[in-house]
């Protein structure tokens, strides 16, 4: 059945792509321009043309990703794991519905319903949600109103040999004076893959279907309405670093925005949002018969939350005023079978029904002081609450803890950036707190396949507070440019697992039982280099260098910090055609952290190369692209590969872009 | 067209929208346990113009330990018997034709706010076609003096958590644990409540049957009870819990402690017994060790429980 309706989808994608038109000036709409802000899609790395979001993301400077396969890798912003970023989409908290973070937020998305992902590091990301390590926005693609071309449409397709991977990506848009459309689907579908020696990664299948549909319908010159729905499916996912593997996941992603615009008014646009998502996720161990014990592991997460924000400016000052509030519920059940299954199961919730209100009052002004310099600061008044239902699950660890618990998160930022010929340079700071996850905080009996513990949340942690500064300096003509960034982190109160001396594993591949403690402090340090330089006109060098150190109260390692990685990169492009290489690595994790469960990880390097190719076939812009990544075959995995579970080995990838 | 993809995509949601159901917590948590509060009849005995109401839980007495309530009623006059002295005493027959009793408050206490005649029984076993149980109450009304035997029926006790035990302790004594709370245990902290008795040796040849000095229990008195609960399912690896508290005597006379159930399931509450010295009568400490698919060893004395 739904290959059909997949099948009708696709064909009335085609069937739309005919009715093309000549494009229209765009200072013709500069008010549609301002309405909906029509985003150049940037979903591309320099190596791939078609990429998925985790490749994406891994090509910012401040990501990196824990992976615990080849799907849904967990990003970590500023070598900080995703309870310290607030990761959103246009803005919308979703929460995953896994206590494993089998599905962190970016899994529901999928590049082709995505124009951007807006990366704010430390306290300028507290704007979307108190944070400490900043902020991911995944921003949804928008057509504007009135392009002349009323019917648009991209079709991609490709195949990844190492493990058969088949995606199928489709994107239509529909632009007149009153209504506007975008609707995507996409399909990938992938076998195991095969890691540097050859050798099959068991469980590191996945198949995904998602398809998002968004309408706008201007209702008057100055305002509009639009509706937004993402649906996420992902099937028979293997997680070769974790005992079990997932048999369904989805996600139902739904928004309603009004928009406003103002002429010649101190307020530019008022924009409110009403949003709802759901989010479910059955976990599955019976492709896993070694288990001893067969365990049902189902997690859900709905959210319904509101978003109003204003925008102003005057002469050379600007600032955005918002108001944020959601509401969460994160429920995850675990029922263990006994051998004789005749016996009764063995039942506990890992999130015993937790509530989560959040409500923020946030500003983030930008102050254009003179030609050369500008400040921009801001900061958040947040309230968090939580409500623990079945508290007597927490009460066994933490007897007498807090059943619902009240919080106040304040954030605050500054940041001041000077310009003078072709130098430049920033420097800023930041304070904010954060409240502790539903897993930190109520999570129970939550199975961490890394160190092996099972991790119990604790409803009365402090809030965690970071004092952060930030700098960078550049220099940048015509030829090229370096630039480096720095940033330090002071966190107080820095929530990590401890071992208890109390208690004992309920899981049977763990070892002990961790408690999620506040440390009195730790410290963090991210240093990022970037440097390119045009060879030739058409020549292009790119490089990148990244340090970062985390240190906990004792001046021992943090876990999951990435040792020195850098990445080069030559393009060179002559007419249709365009060449790639490049080399990325990290060099020996000699700062690991054997007290959370880390060893050594060696260094690796890969060179990937990539070759594309556009013609036009009956006017329509087509882009062919053919690469290998991992050339050397190298086998290895990096740092925050959970388990040391082996990286992909040599991959050939094609894909195939049309625009219609 | 784009009517028709918006109405495709609206109708492959509403296909795909089901989801697994949430587990039902409070339905989970009383599929192998119920947990009954009002007291009923029993049976009810005549004796000239007196009738005698016996009242135990669901109506019905469990092997374990029962809660009892007498209510002594003149029938002629329609009042009940007030702050008299009443004797309880159960006496269970084999099938050998021996006699014996089992842990009870022999002589009953008077609850004047309820108006009833308060005791307790932990029956030792369960009626069948060999073992039958008799109860022989008698109370003094003015100068005339009531005797009344009625036998009873004791039915398995299927609640797990009401689990009984027996055994001769180091010291040669008989001693009986039974648990009588929690009826319906919860994941979380939860309130033991045991009772312990032993049977006073008789010192004295038996008279007239019955005769309540050869039948004689006492509530053990400020013993304790160390306690330390694991699933003893071979997967769940001798897993245990935190925080748990040893049961210690209360002024109501029975043995309250706390115990934590970390999942439903299995669980076997290990004991150690010792004495007001400190020294162990029954129980041997257990493995801490966490042996996932063995199974911990159970201490010489525990009581299984399941919920």
């Amino acid at each position: 059945m739904k290959r059909i309706l997949l099948a009708i989808l696709f064909l009335g994608t085609f069937a739309n792509a005919q009715n093309t038109s000549i494009e229209k000036d765009s200072s013709d709409v500069v008010l549609d321009e301002v309405m909906i802000i029509a985003v150049k899609n940037k979903m591309k790395t320099d190596i791939k043309k078609t990429i998925s979001v985790d490749e994406f993301l891994a090509s910012s400077d401040n990501i990196s990703f824990i992976k615990r396969g080849a799907y849904a890798w967990e990003p970590l912003l500023n070598n900080m794991s995703t309870e310290r970023s607030a990761i959103t989409i246009d803005g919308m908290h979703v929460f995953g519905a896994c206590t494993d973070k089998m599905d962190p937020v970016t899994s529901y998305v999928e590049s082709n319903n995505l124009s951007d992902i807006d990366i704010k590091s430390g306290q300028e990301g507290s704007i979307n949600g108190a944070t400490v390590a900043g902020s991911i926005d995944l921003k949804r693609k928008r057509t504007s109103f009135g392009l002349g071309k009323t019917w648009h449409g991209t079709y991609q397709t490709g195949l990844e040999f190492n493990n058969k991977q088949l995606f199928n990506l489709g994107n239509v848009s529909y632009s007149s004076d009153k209504l506007v459309a975008d609707g995507s689907m996409s399909y990938r579908k992938a076998e195991n893959y095969t890691d540097g020696n050859g050798d099959e990664v068991n469980h590191s299948q996945y198949e995904k279907f998602n398809t998002s549909l968004g309408i706008a319908y201007k209702t008057t010159d100055l305002s509009s309405v639009r509706i937004d729905a993402i649906f996420d499916k992902a099937k028979d996912v293997g997680y070769p670093a974790l005992p079990m593997d997932l048999s369904l996941s989805r996600a139902l992603i739904t928004s309603v925005t009004y928009k406003q615009f103002f002429k010649n008014k101190l307020i530019k646009v008022w924009d409110t949002k009403l949003y709802f998502n759901a989010v479910e996720h059955y976990m599955d161990d019976t492709t896993r018969p070694e288990n001893l014990v067969h365990m049902d592991m189902p997690g859900w997460s709905t959210t319904y939350g509101l978003l109003s924000k204003v925008n102003l400016k005057k002469e050379n000052y600007s600032s955005e005023i918002q108001i944020n509030a959601y509401n969460n519920l994160s429920i995850a059940e675990m029922r263990m079978y006994p051998q004789d299954r005749s016996e009764t199961t063995m039942f506990a919730y890992s999130w015993p029904w937790v509530t989560t209100r959040y409500a923020g009052l946030s500003m983030s002004n930008l102050w254009n002081i003179s030609e050369k310099s500008q400040l921009n600061f801001g900061g958040t008044l947040g309230v968090n609450y939580n409500f623990s239902k079945y508290a007597e699950f927490n009460w066994i660890f933490h007897p007498g803890a807090s059943q619902e618990k009240t919080r106040f998160l304040p954030n605050l930022y500054a940041n001041y950036q000077f310009k003078s010929g072709v130098f430049n340079s920033s420097f800023g700071g930041g304070y904010g707190h954060r409240a502790p996850s539903v897993s930190e905080g109520y999570g129970y009996y939550i199975y961490n396949s890394f160190d092996r513990y099972d991790y119990i949340g604790n409803p009365d942690l402090e809030n965690e507070i970071s004092y952060e500064a930030n700098a960078s300096a550049g220099f940048k003509n015509k030829k090229g440019g370096l630039q480096a960034q720095v940033n330090y982190f002071y966190i107080q109160n820095y929530i990590i697992g401890k071992i208890l001396s109390q208690g004992s594993p309920m899981n049977y591949q763990s070892v002990g039982v961790k408690g999620y403690t506040s440390l009195d402090h730790a410290t963090l340090f991210n240093l990022t280099m970037h440097a390119n330089y045009s060879i030739l006109e058409n020549l292009h060098w790119k490089g990148t260098l990244t340090y970062a150190r985390g240190l906990d109260e004792n001046k021992n390692n943090l876990p999951f910090i990435r040792p020195l990685s850098y990445q080069t990169s030559l393009h060179y492009s002559y007419q249709n055609l365009g060449f790639l290489t490049s080399f990325h690595g990290d060099l020996k994790q000699i700062d690991y952290s054997p007290e959370y469960g880390e060893d050594e990880t060696p260094s690796y390097t890969n060179w990937n190369i990539s070759a594309d190719y556009t013609f036009y076939i009956k006017n329509y812009k087509t882009v062919f692209q053919v690469g290998a990544e991992n050339i050397f075959n190298e086998y290895y995995s990096t740092y925050a590969d959970w388990g040391n579970i082996p990286r992909m080995g040599r991959n050939i990838f094609t894909s195939l872009k049309i625009d219609l | 067209m784009k009517r028709l993809h918006f109405v495709v995509i609206v109708i492959f949601v509403l296909v795909t929208s089901c989801t697994l159901e949430k587990t039902d917590y409070e339905a989970e948590l009383s599929t192998e346990t119920t947990e009954y509060i009002e007291f009923e009849e029993v049976t009810s005995i005549t004796s000239g113009d007196y009738i005698i109401s016996i009242e135990a839980l669901n109506a019905t007495l469990y092997k374990g330990y029962n809660e009892i309530h007498l209510n002594i009623i003149n029938t002629q006059t329609n009042v009940s018997l007030q702050d008299k002295d009443v004797t309880f005493l159960p006496i269970v027959t084999d099938a050998n034709g021996n006699k014996s009793s089992c842990p009870h408050a022999y002589n009953l206490e008077y609850n004047a706010t309820e108006g009833y005649y308060l005791g307790y029984a932990v029956f030792t076993s369960e009626s069948d076609t060999t073992i039958s149980w008799q109860l022989y109450i008698d109370f003094q009304e003015g100068s005339q003096s009531y005797k009344v035997d009625q036998s009873i029926t004791v039915e398995k006790q299927t609640n797990m958590n009401l689990n009984m035990t027996a055994f001769t302790g180091n010291d040669n004594e008989q001693y009986f644990i039974a648990l009588v709370s929690p009826q319906s245990p919860g994941v979380a902290e939860n309130d033991l409540v045991a009772g312990i008795y032993k049977y006073n040796q008789p010192t004295s040849s038996e008279g007239t049957f019955p005769d309540p000095s050869q039948y004689a229990y006492s509530v053990v008195q400020d013993y304790t009870l160390l306690l330390d609960p694991r699933m003893p399912e071979a997967s769940m690896g001798n897993h245990s819990s935190p925080n748990n508290q040893d049961l210690t005597m209360e002024n109501d006379g029975l043995y309250h402690g706390v115990v934590n159930y970390t999942m439903t399931g299995n669980w076997t509450l290990n004991f150690i017994f010792q004495n007001e010295k400190g020294e162990t009568l029954k129980g041997t400490e257990v493995s801490t060790e966490f042996t996932p698919g063995i199974e911990g060893a159970k201490s010489d004395l525990y009581i299984d429980i399941l919920f």
